[in-house]
Formats: structure tokens, sequence, C-alpha cells
């Protein structure tokens, strides 16, 4: 959502699906035709089927499963109503077609095949285009349920499970009600400056829906069952005008903001409390360091704990270190047996004593004389003048 | 740094100052046992009078001295609903990691939100001035840490809200 530089990533709130983008424009772009049976869950309740063979690799088969929005309606293997499939076909009708009934487990199954598309423009166009399916479906249901509801009226929705949120039509206005619940107290703080600032925003942004939150259930909520009105984070509203869903790509859009409001706020208290989280550890390191600086051997401690993380890598340094200097050593120790061996007896002293006191003479012991030349013969010659 | 908090951290320091003179006192109860007198209160004779200075209703801080320890508990200001949140929850944060103070409480005394005990084998270890210094600016520390975590987390919350508005344009 918010980067460390400030920047905005919206790519997990982006109504086109990453992955199916991913998987399509690889069959496309494969030298060889590849058999392909992938399944996937996006959203947590949004799941995809792409399936294709090799023998017929120009049909691909995509199948997807949305949520059921309205809390009555059946469940969603049962299919979808006959105007979310006219969307659906008038949408993609270029390159892809509907094919009934659906594989079972899923709403809908769309036949693509890209092949009349000759560019490959109009290829990754399609395929960006088939990504929004989900969208589309939902925005359609959505629209479709609104239609029923009539004049005026207020609906139950459920897009998570867990968080079902409620749209109330009047003659100007639709309103998306949120009942905000959270698990502990810090998401709470959290989201409650989160909702006091987009209360404030809300009059800035003249295009966007006007939002307001209060902690006790709007006047439209009134007649509904007290624990779907139990909150303790309170109710965001938004009120949408026809301008905010003036054309289906902008309604679609618009639907598609809204359904995922719980989650953004979601991810938002998520990101918030990591950042808490990181700011704290800095702090205790700071102040850690105040306290390691008091001690009276210095930062001792501070240097043992650094010495304890760098111990593995040092370790086997110490090691080879300890290794060559003993090595060194019993060299050393070799050297030195040999040059006593090799030297005579020397008693420190003895010649000054010698020269000083003239009465003690020391015999003086004959040199055996020494062989000018000795000769060696080779071994090899010694044998053969042997043998001959 | 704000005149009054400037006065409160100087009164606390100047108390600090007065109140560490710790020696080594064995136990009177038990026999070869070293305790925190001001722990323990077994012996009124060994305690000092303590001292509570306070900065105003939500701030304060107490000090309570014996011969041999020293023990200084905190309340933080917590002005609102996320002020309070932050504070109970850094504190609670740097408590759990108490090893790596060595003076900080592990509980902090009832009606205060930190502790810190400080014996005469910290005093030995430590330097006198250095400790005190660290109380002072662990306490202008977590003023400062909480208040920044506050504007962070509405920065946050208005720079996510109009990324979420930006959307509908």
């Amino acid at each position: 959502m918010l980067s460390t530089d400030g920047t905005s990533t919206m790519a997990f709130f982006s109504s086109g699906s990453q992955a199916l983008v991913e998987i399509l424009t690889r069959m496309q772009s494969a030298e060889r035709p590849m058999p392909v049976d992938h399944t996937f869950f996006e959203f947590g309740s949004i799941r995809y089927h792409v399936e294709a063979s090799a023998s017929d690799p120009e049909n691909v088969y995509l199948s997807i499963s949305t949520p059921s929005l309205s809390h009555e309606a059946s469940p969603s293997s049962s299919g979808l109503p006959e105007a979310t499939l006219q969307e659906t076909r008038k949408a993609y009708h270029k390159f892809a077609e509907v094919v009934e009934p659906p594989r079972e487990g899923y709403v809908l199954t769309l036949k693509l095949n890209f092949s009349a598309l000759a560019r490959p423009k109009d290829r990754v166009k399609a395929i960006n285009q088939v990504s929004l399916l989900q969208s589309v479906v939902l925005s359609s249901q959505l629209r479709d349920m609104l239609g029923s509801l009539g004049p005026s009226g207020t609906m139950k929705l459920v897009y998570s499970q867990s968080e079902p949120f409620f749209v109330s039509k009047t003659a100007e206005r639709i309103h998306a009600i949120f009942p905000m619940r959270f698990r502990d107290d810090t998401d709470l703080a959290i989201a409650t400056s989160f909702f006091q600032e987009l209360q404030d925003l809300g009059n800035s942004f003249a295009r966007a829906p006007k939002c307001s939150w209060s902690p006790i259930p709007p006047p439209e909520l009134r007649g509904e069952h007290v624990h779907r009105l139990t909150t303790n984070g309170g109710f965001v509203s938004f009120g949408v005008v026809s301008r905010h869903v003036r054309g289906k790509k902008r309604a679609a859009k618009t639907a598609w903001i809204l359904l995922n409001f719980q989650a953004y706020v979601k991810y938002h208290i998520k990101c918030t409390r990591s950042h808490i989280q990181s700011r704290m550890r800095q702090r205790l390191e700071a102040l850690t360091e105040v306290i390691q600086d008091a001690s009276l051997r210095g930062n001792h401690d501070k240097t043992r704990s650094q010495a304890v993380v760098k111990k593995r890598s040092k370790r086997r340094l110490i090691s080879f270190t300890k290794a060559n200097a003993k090595l060194q050593k019993g060299f050393r120790a070799i050297l030195d047996k040999i040059k006593r061996l090799r030297l005579r007896i020397r008693v420190k002293g003895l010649d000054r004593l010698r020269r000083q006191c003239q009465c003690f003479a020391v015999p003086k012991l004959p040199v055996p004389p020494r062989r000018k030349e000795q000769r060696y013969h080779k071994l090899a010659s010694v044998k053969s003048r042997e043998q001959g | 740094m704000a005149n009054t908090l400037r006065l409160y951290l100087t009164c606390i320091r100047n108390t600090l100052e007065a109140a560490m003179c710790l020696q080594n006192f064995p136990c009177q109860e038990v026999e070869r046992h070293n305790k925190p007198e001001v722990e323990l209160k077994t012996s009124p004779e060994l305690l000092l009078n303590p001292v509570l200075i306070c900065r105003n209703e939500a701030e304060k801080c107490l000090i309570e001295t014996s011969i041999n320890s020293i023990r200084i508990s905190m309340k933080v200001k917590q002005a609102d609903e996320l002020e309070n949140i932050l504070a109970k929850k850094f504190l609670r944060f740097l408590s759990m990691r108490a090893e790596a103070f060595q003076v900080l409480r592990r509980k902090p005394v009832q009606g205060y939100d930190i502790s810190f005990l400080i014996t005469n084998y910290h005093c030995e270890d430590m330097h006198k001035h250095k400790l005190i210094d660290f109380i002072v600016q662990f306490m202008e520390d977590i003023d400062k840490e909480i208040s920044e975590l506050k504007l962070s987390v509405n920065t946050r919350g208005r720079l996510v809200a109009t990324e979420f508005l930006k959307q509908f344009i």
C-alpha cells in the first residue's frame, strides 16, 4: 500500500488478476503447445481454473467461482443470472464464448480462443480484459441485485463470509454501509484514525463518494437485527450517486473498490502494525546502547553480543590460525632439536674461567685426524663390480 | 524540549543524584542473603522517604530509596485513546526485553507504567552519572517515541485515505 519511500502500490487491490495474466501470457508466448491445468484462489474466495490440452492448443477453458453476494441467494455453484451471462458474452464476444453448463464447482466457464487476434498487441489487450472477469461478474451481480431491490430498500451483502455489509437504495443515491469489527484495541485505534482521516478528506475529493463514519448505526439500517449492528469500530458509509456508476466500466470499478473496502482497511492495519513494531525495535536498540555505555567495562557486553553473532563465521578462521601456529611451533621444535644434536656441548662461562684460573688445566683431548676425502661409491656401480 | 519538561527532568535528575548513594547491605532476615530492601521493605530503618515528582496528573515519577537499592517508577502521559494504546504497546515491548536494560523491572509498580530497580551491584558495575543519564534519556525518549508514533499513524492514515479516494477519480 505505502512503501518506505512514500509511493503507493495498489497491486493487491487491482481488479485484474495478475496470476491469470501471467498464465495466459506464458501460454501464448510458448513455442510448443503445452497442456495446462491450474487452479488458484484470489481474495480468499474467488477461484479460477485454467485448462488447455496439448492436442487442442487454440482453446483455453477458463472457469471462475465467485462468492454469492446475497446472503439469501442460492449457492454459487448453481450458476449466474442470465443478465450476467449476457453481459459477459457481450464483453468477450471477440475471443470467447460461454460454455454451458459451466464446469462442476464453478459459476462460469469461458472458452478462450485468441487465434482470431492476429496482432500481439491485441492479444495482450484481450488477456488484460480476461483478467477483469471477476470484476465484471461481481459488478453485474451487484447491479442485478440493486435492480431487484426496487426504488428504495436495504439489502445485506456477503462478499467476505465474516464481514457482511449493507446496501441501501434511495431515489438519489445508494449507500454502502460497512459495519466495522476489529479483534483488538490496537486495530481499533489504527482504524479509527484512518476513518477520521477518510471522513475529513471525503469533502475535498469532489468526485469520490461522500464518506461518513459514526459509532452508531445510520438511520438506513433501522429495523435490522441487533446482532448485525453490534460493532466495535462503528459504521462507515459511502454515498454513491449516479455519476459514480455512469458507464459500465466506471460502475464496475466503483463496485470493485467498495467490495474490497474491508480488505483495504485490514491491509492498512496490518502494515501500520508492522511499521510500529519496526520503530519500536529501532528505539530499543538506541536505548540499549545508552545503558551499555554506562557500564564500567565499557561496552564489553555489546562487543560480546556482537561477537556471538559473528562467532560462527570467525570460528573457522580462528581454527585455521591455531592450526598454523601449532604447525609452526612443531616445526621450530624439530629445528631446535637438530641444531642441538649438531652443536658441541657448551658450558657458559667455562672459557673465561679457564683463562682466569691457569691452574685449572683442562686436558686437551686428541682430535682424531680428519679425512680429507671421503669417497662414496654409487650402490649400483658397487653391485655391478661385485657381479663382474 | 518544552520548558516544563526540562524542569521536570532536571528535578528527577537531581533527586536521583541525591538518592543514588547505595552500599552493600546483607539481608537482616535471611543469613547469607543479599536482597534489595526497597522491594522487601522488611526493615523500616533501611528505607528512606519516597519522593513523588509530578509534572501533571498524568505524568509522575516515584523514587523509592533504601540502603542497597533504589526503585524508580514512572507514569507516561496518555492524552487520548491512541496514545494510551501506543504507550501500553511500547512499554510492554520494552518490559518483555528487560534483560537488555539490566535495571528494568519486568512488572511495573501498581499505578505506574514502567519501573526500574537499581541495586548497589549496578552502581558498582556502571558509572553512576551515566546510569542517571540513561533514566532521564529513557523518560525523554518514551515521550518522544509515543508522540512520533501517534503522528506517524495519523499521517499514514491520511495518506492511505487519500490513496483510497483517488481510486474513484
